[in-house]
């Protein structure tokens, strides 16, 4: 390697611009298995499990495919430019790359070339499985851009990660909700009002900067109106448009219109009074779950899967009887989604020696059950036990923290592979049930926005509501309705009606050509 | 940096106290220099003591009560799970040595070659290259396109030596080496060229051993500027190394927590063992104790190295 | 330039470069350095006019004009970040030079040996600590809730004050930080310059019965003067990049702080955060590089009109 990168730069010195890839040139014998590289996220973990279950995984890869597979790590540090960097270099060492269209870039970098476009014949011959079942449930709609799939979802697995506040029941029955559930987002207030009067050394909600840029903003708008947010369009760290269920093929905001916005300001202005995070909230950077294992704040705010798979767990243990509940927003509207297909999923490079290969290990790991284990849960018997009834949980000494397995396969999970884990919180099948029967499906998955020609005015209003939402959201203002009204104007300044406009008419193609309108 | 006359030291400095006298105002400024040195230094000392203390504390005291000057609820367990597997932290730690120290070497040489050929006044395209050079720092491509033109057609993605060469020299540091070549006397040259010694004679023989402070401030800066690099590594290495230089696996160990929860992926991953408070601040003095433990030693031949090559002058 | 120009000007370049082969053979591995790391990847920058993807190449993409520029003035903030950019570095500038060349004199006076060391150790310090930290620190001294410095308030039978909604005393806090970080890592420049003084200069002073404070402004202050300029010119180059971690650490999502402290860098990682997007990221660099080169060719040529030997070129 790096006898080779020498050469290079020699090379480069001499003849400067001219392309070098003559060199890379290499032979590969016949028979050697294929090695292929999959990109995931997180942190390598450098417990020995990781390599351990490689090696046996290998042993049936290369039976069943002649394939070895590899893991390449973009850890969490800075993980936005890492993970945009590896796709800039060009790298031909990764062949399949993890991806999602709603947080991790997937149409971005669709459309800038980094992914292979699949073809239907590729796909069919080296990941039948994989096609089979996606196209069953008419899911490669939700892959296309410009009419080519460009990746594989993970549109088989139940999961939502649909936000709302985590709190205790015992506090909650005491402060005088019956059977301590809150079902209300107002509600909160008596609810924090109650731990600051009853509770010293407690925060009501414990807020870090991060939690809190919007979260009770949007919270409240989902909970006072049929608004749906459109998941396409995000403006620095915001997404400042929705629909109206009532009618859904036109682009609204509440941040612009109605009065929900001053509303939601004057709630958070009133927690702010009563004291319910910290003064200084907005710098803040604490872990505030651990505050709230630790029984040293009230609430916690993030999603389903976190409560199911974490917090109940947790809190069982370190708070016994605290009777963790769980207040999603919306839930007094039903005014909330299920979670996309292409939340996660898998792409080829397009810089693939072997895009081939790729698909067929992908397809294997997805597809088998056994491998699928290996590759999820590790070794049986010293990464993960089956108990009597089924549940996965784990060997005697296991530390969690330490003895991870770190895979992070969050790209083509399957729901009939999936075991019940002893960790579970013992009320899932409830929550996940309560869910369902209200979560509406996202309506605008095929909906492809053209950001390219409103980036520029995207950004200025992301600038904008950096300047005001985070205030709002923490009750900073002492005059909210005029702060807004503020707001408003310089959003208008900076071009907010040519991006509705932009959105608005990239949405009526959408619906024309579906029939919709 | 060795000093090759060390005898020379104390009667300069010896030599240099008494010629002044001290009177009031001398006696004044030493009392006001003594103060603010201490001050300042105290102020600088703090922060610093409030990270050993909050790496001494335990977690839950942190998270209560915040960082003070005294580790409250005394523990060494962030350092012991530092040191329970430090195959990583002294992997880093090689890197970073190997590459301060070549680094340094080839770089000072480089730079303070060309700092004396650009200030050699008869050198007709003296300033042509000095221009050439200060030009890159009014003007740079950018980061994109430089990592493309680097990691894509140099091919040098995920190579120790992307982040090697970049920061071989700056042309900060090359004009001050220049800069400092004003207290070469003009004639120690003429005197070399009277002797028929060729230009890079002149340089080696005859200037290098007069450049001492010139020789151990860009040294200085050199080697400050390999030891603290993260920034490179994180865009030219990334996680395709084994062993990354030791402050940007800092980097990472801090920032990990951060970069989850101030971004989406955090809306979307549970992740569950963050670092905390305290392993973070450990990491840190991990990182940076040894450096400061050696400091002082560097700075015996530092200061010497400047008060021979100025007596000299 | 003309046809029928002179040719004896054209033997003399081929007689300066045979002359001169060996101090330019001294210049040519910087020359070779910058031209491979620093000008052979500027053409690239033509990205920031493009819609750039893999496939095409920067070259090959679609051209858009300034149409990646837009979003800066579109913000109708473009204005007041470049004041505050500027201005937030003229005080680096001007007040950490101050400072340095103030602390450079005092070490310069202290006579313990030990002591010497101890407090240049020490100043160093912050240099090591990385701004994420710098951030932490701030937060645990100054916050509302638990801040060391409220405590200290609070323990004295004050009302603690909410220092992270005052806006106006932030310029003074980063300003602070800024210089907390850098005097001592600075300082070594005029430290080793004081250091190359002249010896014979302080005599004469002495001899003449000069105070100290007519040898510090007669002897010590001039002959910093050179590197004074050179110093100051050299961070003219960057006055328009902002201290990204610096700002962002301490200030982060806090928007009633923005009126004093948001920055180029800061409100453009605000803006397109979500984007992460190369090619808007270069445009911004861009116009950072083109301001900065316009601002510092005027210094420069004032500089230069005023003594020849202090232009940077």
């Amino acid at each position: 390697m790096k006898r080779r990168t020498i050469v290079k730069l020699g090379a480069a010195l001499l003849a400067l611009g001219v392309s070098n890839s003559a060199l890379v040139a290499g032979a590969q014998a016949q028979d050697a298995p294929t090695e292929i590289t999959m990109l995931t996220l997180g942190n390598k973990p450098t417990n020995g499990r990781l390599e351990a279950m490689l090696e046996k995984l290998n042993e049936r890869l290369v039976q069943q495919a002649n394939v070895k597979l590899d893991l390449f790590y973009i850890e969490w540090a800075d993980w936005q430019t890492q993970y945009n960097v590896q796709l800039l270099s060009g790298d031909d060492n990764v062949d399949l790359i993890a991806t999602a269209t709603d947080w991790l870039f997937g149409w971005e970098n669709a459309e800038k070339g980094a992914f292979l476009p699949l073809s239907e014949e590729m796909l069919k011959t080296h990941a039948p499985k994989t096609w089979a079942q996606v196209d069953a449930k008419g899911h490669w709609d939700l892959t296309k851009f410009d009419g080519q799939i460009y990746f594989m979802p993970e549109d088989n697995y139940t999961q939502y990660t649909n936000h709302g506040f985590f709190y205790r029941g015992d506090w909650a029955k005491e402060a005088g909700f019956a059977n301590g559930e809150i079902s209300k987002l107002e509600d909160f207030t008596t609810y924090f009002d109650w731990i600051k009067k009853n509770k010293s050394d407690v925060y009501p909600w414990d807020a870090s900067a991060s939690a809190g840029k919007d979260a009770i903003l949007a919270a409240y708008m989902q909970s006072h109106t049929d608004l749906q947010t459109l998941q396409q369009v995000t403006a620095g760290n915001f997404f400042p448009f929705q629909t109206s269920a009532k009618d859904p093929y036109k682009v609204a905001s509440y941040l612009m219109e109605g009065d929900e916005l001053l509303a939601a300001a004057q709630l958070t202005k009133k927690w702010n009074e009563i004291g319910v995070w910290r003064e200084d909230a907005l710098n803040y950077d604490g872990d505030t779950r651990e505050e709230f294992y630790a029984g040293r704040s009230g609430a916690d705010q993030h999603h389903t899967q976190t409560y199911v798979t974490q917090i109940v767990n947790n809190m069982n243990t370190k708070q016994p009887g605290s009777d963790p509940k769980f207040f999603w927003w919306g839930k007094e509207n039903g005014n909330f989604f299920k979670d996309i297909f292409t939340h996660g999923a898998m792409a080829v490079s397009a810089n693939s020696k072997h895009p081939e290969k790729a698909l067929e290990v992908y397809d294997l790991i997805r597809n088998d059950k056994e491998n699928y284990m290996l590759f999820n849960f590790g070794i049986e018997g010293t990464d993960y036990v089956l108990t009597a009834d089924g549940k996965l949980g784990y060997p005697e000494g296991y530390d969690s923290s330490t003895d991870g397995l770190g895979t992070n396969y969050w790209w083509g999970r399957m729901d009939e592979f999936e075991p019940p884990k002893t960790s579970d919180a013992p009320n899932k099948a409830e929550i996940i049930a309560a869910l369902d029967s209200q979560a509406k499906d996202y309506p605008y998955s095929t909906l492809i926005v053209s950001k390219s020609a409103i980036d520029p005015t995207l950004a200025a209003i992301g600038g904008v509501l950096s300047e005001y939402l985070p205030q709002l959201e923490n009750g900073k203002f002492d005059d909210p309705a005029a702060a807004i009204a503020e707001m408003r104007e310089k959003l208008k300044a900076v071009g907010w009606d040519e991006a509705v406009a932009s959105i608005q008419s990239d949405m009526d193609k959408w619906a024309a050509a579906r029939g919709l309108k | 940096m060795r000093s090759s006359e060390p005898a020379a030291t104390p009667p300069a400095i010896s030599s240099r106290s008494s010629a002044i006298r001290l009177d009031r105002s001398e006696l004044v400024l030493r009392t006001i220099s003594y103060t603010v040195v201490t001050l300042f230094a105290l102020f600088c000392l703090l922060p610093f003591v409030m990270m050993l203390s909050a790496s001494l504390s335990s977690e839950d005291e942190i998270r209560r009560t915040g960082f003070g000057l005294f580790p409250k609820d005394f523990t060494l367990t962030a350092y012991q799970f530092i040191f329970n597997a430090p195959r990583q932290i002294i992997g880093s730690y090689i890197v970073t040595i190997t590459m301060t120290v070549t680094g340094t070497a080839i770089g000072l040489f480089t730079i303070a070659m060309t700092g004396y050929a650009l200030h050699r006044k008869d050198f007709p395209f003296r300033n042509h290259i000095s221009f050439f050079i200060y030009f890159t720092t009014l003007f740079s491509a950018g980061l994109a396109p430089t990592f493309l033109w680097i990691a894509r057609d140099l091919g040098l993605r995920g190579s120790y030596l992307a982040v090697f060469l970049q920061l071989l020299m700056t042309p900060w540091l090359i004009i001050l080496m220049k800069n400092f070549m004003r207290t070469v006397p003009y004639e120690v040259i003429e005197s070399g060229k009277v002797d028929g010694a060729g230009d890079f004679r002149i340089f080696w023989q005859l200037c290098l051993p007069i450049m001492k402070p010139a020789l151990a401030t860009v040294g200085l800066f050199l080697a400050l500027g390999y030891w603290n690099e993260w920034y490179l590594s994180s865009i030219y290495l990334g996680s395709t190394v084994e062993f990354k230089p030791l402050q940007y696996l800092l980097y990472n160990v801090i920032n990990t927590a951060n970069a989850l929860r101030n971004s989406m992926a955090g809306a979307n991953v549970s992740i569950t063992d963050l670092p905390s408070n305290t392993l973070k601040m450990a990491s840190a003095i991990v990182a940076t104790g040894p450096i400061l433990l050696l400091y002082p030693f560097v700075q015996k031949y530092f200061v010497s190295g400047i008060t021979i090559g100025a007596v000299k002058g | 330039m003309t046809s029928d120009g002179p040719p004896p000007n054209e033997k003399s370049l081929w007689r300066q470069f045979s002359d001169s082969r060996v101090l330019l053979l001294m210049c040519l591995p910087a020359t070779l350095f910058f031209l491979v790391f620093n000008y052979a990847p500027m053409p690239g920058a033509w990205i920031a006019f493009t819609n750039f993807n893999y496939r095409d190449g920067i070259f090959g993409s679609p051209f858009v004009g300034f149409k990646n520029f837009e979003f800066l003035i579109k913000s109708g903030q473009l204005w007041t970040l470049t004041r505050n950019t500027i201005l937030y570095n003229l005080a680096f500038i001007v007040l950490g030079n101050l400072l340095q060349i103030a602390i450079a004199i005092m070490l310069n006076e202290i006579r313990s040996a030990f002591f010497k060391k101890i407090s240049q150790a020490a100043m160093f310090l912050p240099f090591f600590i990385s701004a994420v930290l710098v951030g932490v620190i701030a937060f645990n001294l100054l916050n509302y809730d638990t801040g060391a410095i409220n405590a200290l308030i609070k323990q004295t039978g004050g009302d603690p004050i909410k220092i992270y909604s005052m806006a106006g005393i932030w310029p003074l806090i980063i300003i602070t930080v800024h210089l907390w970080q850098s005097t001592g890592y600075g300082s070594i420049v005029y430290f080793a310059a004081i250091m190359g003084i002249d010896r014979s200069l302080y005599e004469a002073a002495a001899i003449d019965g000069a105070s100290a404070w007519q040898r510090i402004r007669h002897v010590t202050l001039p002959s910093l003067k050179p590197t004074f300029i050179i110093l100051v010119l050299f961070s003219l180059g960057g006055i328009m990049h902002g201290n990204f971690g610096l700002f962002w650490n301490l200030v982060g999502n806090n928007a009633g702080l923005f009126q004093t402290t948001d920055i180029i860098e800061t409100s453009v990682y605000r803006m397109v955060l979500s984007q992460n997007n190369f090619t808007t990221s270069t445009a911004v660099g861009l116009y950072q590089s083109l301001f900065g080169f316009a601002l510092v060719m005027t210094a420069n040529w004032i500089v230069r009109r005023i003594n020849r030997d202090y232009a940077l070129f």
